[in-house]
């Protein structure tokens, strides 16, 4: 009777192949992958490089040799370099200090503390400017602290330099924290007691077997931040504008809005060199960690290593003193600054009020700018969870050639600054196809495919992790009891892989809620977004609506996490770790 | 219901991994594939299970081709199951909702069962077979290695397939739980009567569980035959050193008489294939050597004793003989020691001696 069975189901199996052979033949699925990969991902970096040689007269250097002749490009370049070098230096020390102290020592509350750490990464950048200023700046909070305790001090005035690159290292050095953190906790403590064993105190073993030994993951960390601070456009928008210092991402925003002649083409020009820039930083990056020996394979081990004892709690006041001093006194000063009545009044309670609120919630352009954003950020997460899902399984399972490099295609617009993305997004969506304009440019539609370009990737990775820490072995053992469909995905791989895809989407959302680079280039008026919002608030001086709207946005930010959190972990209490 | 595999042949890009297997399983069998990592012989299972296909060759289950170089039936409307290596446990189901998901979507569970409501019935008996009834509510992760290893059986015979494919099941396991999950799969074998394809690098297992072992190395089959056949009348130097880890003498056949190269020391036949004579090789396992004092008047093969590790009911010894090492097993009794130049001969002197002490 089974041999009976066995038949019918086979016959059933030749038919539906042989009609699936010619609708939905595997090569057909392949090809129209690659094809809206090279659509989407890779045509619009090609026709920015190409708008920045073809003009009016066309092709040529003429716009090269204009830009590079013009003494402001290289007063921009400098300060680019200055900022992005002297915030990555201050993200790399914070950032590695901070990795060290909770990988290896014994202080309290390491989880709150890890919370601190991630908070200037995830409240936006040009919120976190904001912060700093009502905080540190003249007139801030600050200021008036100690005029209350009669003691005079000028505010740190935060629109210059050196307050752009201070905000941007703090804003930055998360990043070379999470890319360090692991790897002190990977380095098995044996290396460093063999050190000590042969007579190295602490602290050469330190510098000569556990620095070089977490090099790359420093490095790496580093030149993230490296390219953070390149792509950053918040803080230069807020802190650099006002006091006319512009770096390249600010300098191309302001040629395309400038709107001059040959306005697209010089800032295509200014693109392909800050293009140029981060992808010599891309390439060196590579060119380091390629040669340093991974240690990826090691145990994370979380147990401490040093026992400060009595300097503990020194160690733990200064962590938490530069908490406070960065994160939580700037963003209470900004949430104060947000319900007074007149900007520079002093704190007291008779100054504060609800007017500001009141105003954002009952104006429909800023309402009409939450609903933009959140739209656009939930299409963006739904075709996400979707795509990045569907690619990132074939590019786990079936690696090859092709899926390799369309992930590194699906990569460039992230890798990419925002302002390059954008103009590359003007270019190619504005004229498709050369001769006709569909009117994508000039309506959302174009913000609809700049976000899904540039944060697909964010899920493809977190997607492909998911997929990775699924054995192949446990997809294989429902296929051998007689599912490959249905049955397989709903049983057991989304509840394995559900936690994973979560957070990726909800750093998706969250990114794209927030996003300010690229939609200040490409909005129009009846899609400004959130970050355009604020943006043009503080820029036309309305300070109390900005900071009223962005303390809006961090409670809406953070109550975001706790909602990601408490899913994941209702999702985790069904799911038990098997040790394998 | 059989499994033939006719003319496979596999190819990973430019790597043989495997080439021209013709092999049948019989119904009800215990086929042991044995060989060192990198033979093929995961290869193999993964194309009898549907995992693969091949690049040449055709498989046919139960008188069906499920497999040749166009087109493979993939292993969800195969009537197979597996126990993979690793288990595969699925870390958010309890032990129960394995064997439920085995019974819910296997294509080939006997359809009475479902339509009797008996389901729960054969859950409740398969998680009896295998020990496991008062653990159905565990987590994966809340299991031992050897209670994992149970899960992952119960799971694949619940269906009652007709072909169970093992992959090296008892690798993650410590060597005691070895020795009694052995009893285990054999009961198992004794209860479903299914055909087991079990894939091994361990000679002791196979030996011990398989009604036939076949023998690979490099893609090929080296030899098939009973446990026995493999052990005592290895055909080729592999099978002889791999399975009986027998020391190999080189020299030359006359009929009966091997003469050892060099020093012209003649040893008598004691069953030696045809295949090792005609390659001019005289094996012979560690326990099958005698060890003595050398007596000057005689020609004798001499060795020094490097080694000596006591085993409790023997000693290892290793021996260099002009320069090549090999290794003997004697009983208690003669003890010789390290640096003692001692005489090597066979424990037996003809084929009939030898089928004695075997």
């Amino acid at each position: 009777m089974n041999k009976d069975k066995n038949y019918e189901s086979n016959q059933g199996e030749m038919r539906s192949r042989a009609i699936s052979s010619v609708f939905f033949h595997p090569m057909l699925y392949k090809m129209i992958a690659i094809m809206l990969v090279g659509i989407f991902f890779v045509i619009p970096i090609l026709r920015l490089v190409l708008m920045s040689f073809i003009g009016d007269d066309g092709f040529g250097l003429q716009f090269y040799q204009d830009i590079l002749t013009d003494n402001r490009t290289w007063q921009v370049l400098q300060n680019t370099l200055f900022v992005v070098f002297g915030s990555t230096i201050i993200s790399l020390l914070l950032g590695t200090a901070f990795a060290w102290i909770v990988a290896y020592t014994d202080i309290r509350l390491k989880s709150i503390v890890q919370l601190f750490i991630f908070l200037p990464f995830i409240i936006p950048s040009y919120i976190t400017s904001l912060a700093w200023v009502q905080f540190f700046g003249p007139a801030g909070l600050l200021e008036n602290i100690f005029d209350s305790l009669s003691i005079p001090i000028t505010g740190w005035n935060l629109y210059s330099m050196s307050g752009i690159i201070f905000v941007m290292g703090i804003s930055h050095f998360p990043l070379v924290y999470l890319f360090t953190v692991n790897v002190f906790r990977q380095i098995p403590r044996e290396m460093e007691l063999a050190a000590r064993v042969s007579g190295a105190g602490r602290w050469m073993s330190f510098s000569k077997i556990v620095f070089p030994m977490a090099l790359p993951g420093i490095v790496g960390g580093s030149f993230i931040a490296f390219l953070g601070g390149l792509d950053n456009f918040g803080i230069p928008a807020f802190l650099g504008t006002p006091a006319n210092i512009s770096v390249l991402s600010t300098y191309i925003y302001q040629k395309v809005i400038g709107f001059g002649t040959s306005a697209f083409n010089e800032a295509a020009v200014l693109s392909v060199i800050l293009g140029v820039i981060a992808i010599i930083g891309i390439s060196l990056q590579w060119l380091v960690l390629r040669k340093s020996k991974r240690i990826e394979t090691m145990k994370v081990d979380h147990q401490p290593r040093y026992y400060l004892g009595k300097k503990k709690g020194i160690v733990e006041s200064v962590i938490w003193l530069f908490f406070i001093m960065t994160s939580i006194f700037p963003l209470l000063s900004m949430v104060m600054t947000s319900f007074l009545k007149a900007y520079g009044l002093d704190f007291v309670w008779e100054n504060f009020s609800l007017e500001n609120y009141a105003y954002i919630l009952t104006r429909d352009s800023t309402l009409d700018a939450i609903m933009t954003s959140v739209k656009l950020a939930g299409v963006t997460t739904i075709i996400g969870i979707v795509a990045g899902t569907v690619f990132a399984y074939f590019r786990v399972r079936k690696a090859n050639t092709a899926t390799k490099l369309m992930e590194n295609a699906i990569t460039i617009p992230y890798a990419l600054p925002g302002t390059v993305l954008a103009l590359a997004m003007i270019f190619t969506w504005m004229e498709p196809i050369p001769g006709w304009n569909p009117g994508i440019y000039g309506s959302a539609a174009i913000l609809y495919i700049a976000y899904i370009t540039r944060f697909l990737v964010l899920q493809v990775r977190s997607g492909i992790t998911a997929f990775q820490q699924v054995d192949i072995e446990v997809e294989e053992a429902a296929r051998i009891n007689g599912t490959n469909g249905f049955g397989k995905w709903k049983k057991i791989m989304v509840p394995l892989i559900a936690p994973g895809i979560l957070s990726g989407a909800m750093l998706v959302f969250l990114s794209a809620l927030t996003e300010l680079t690229v939609s200040s280039l490409l909005y129009s008026s009846e899609s400004e977004t959130i970050g355009v919002s604020i943006l043009s608030f503080q820029q036309s001086g309305y300070t109390l609506y900005s900071t009223a709207f962005s303390s809006l946005i961090v409670v809406l930010i953070i109550a975001g996490y706790f909602i990601l959190f408490a899913g994941q972990k209702a999702i985790r209490k069904r799911k038990v770790r098997s040790e394998k | 219901m059989s499994t033939t595999l006719s003319n496979i042949n596999k190819q990973f890009g430019k790597f043989q991994a495997l080439q021209d297997i013709d092999l049948t399983i019989n119904e009800g069998e215990f086929l042991a594939i044995l060989g060192p990592s990198g033979c093929g012989k995961t290869t193999l299972l993964r194309l009898l299970a549907g995992f693969e296909s091949p690049t040449n060759g055709t498989i046919e289950i139960d008188q069906k081709e499920v497999a040749n170089a166009r087109k493979v039936t993939p292993p969800e409307q195969r009537n197979v199951s597996m126990v993979f290596q690793s288990f595969a446990l699925w870390p958010h189901l309890n032990v129960r909702e394995h064997i439920q998901f085995a019974m819910d979507h296997h294509r080939f569970v006997d359809l009475s069962w479902k339509e009797k409501g008996k389901i729960a019935e054969r859950i409740e008996d398969v998680l009896h077979t295998v020990g496991l009834g008062d653990f159905e509510k565990r987590m994966p992760g809340e299991l031992s290695g050897g209670q994992k290893q149970r899960v992952s059986l119960a799971r694949a015979i619940a269906p009652e397939p007709k072909l169970l494919l093992m992959d090296e099941p008892l690798s993650n396991l410590d060597a005691e739980l070895r020795m009694e999950m052995r009893h285990e799969i054999q009961k198992l074998h004794r209860l479903t009567k299914a055909s087991i394809l079990y894939v091994t690098h361990d000679q002791g297992e196979a030996l011990a569980m398989a009604d036939r072992i076949v023998v690979m190395n490099g893609g090929e089959i080296e030899q098939i035959g009973t446990p026995e056949e493999i052990y005592y009348h290895p055909v080729t130097p592999f099978v002889a050193t791999f399975v009986g880890k027998a020391n190999l003498f080189k020299g030359t056949w006359d009929e009966c008489l091997f003469q050892h190269q060099g020093t012209g020391v003649t040893w008598e036949d004691y069953g030696i294939s045809q295949q090792l004579k005609e390659k001019n090789l005289f094996p012979i396992r560690p326990e099958q050597i005698h060890l003595s004092k050398p007596v000057p008047s005689e020609n004798q093969i001499l060795g020094k004793v490097i080694t000596r590790q006591f085993q409790g009911k023997e000693y290892h010894y290793s021996i260099e003989i002009d320069g090549t090492v090999i290794v003997a097993h004697l009983p208690l009794q003669e003890k010789f020691e390290i640096g003692e130049t001692i005489a090597i001969t066979p424990q037996f002197q003809t084929a009939k001696q030898a089928e004695m002490i075997l």
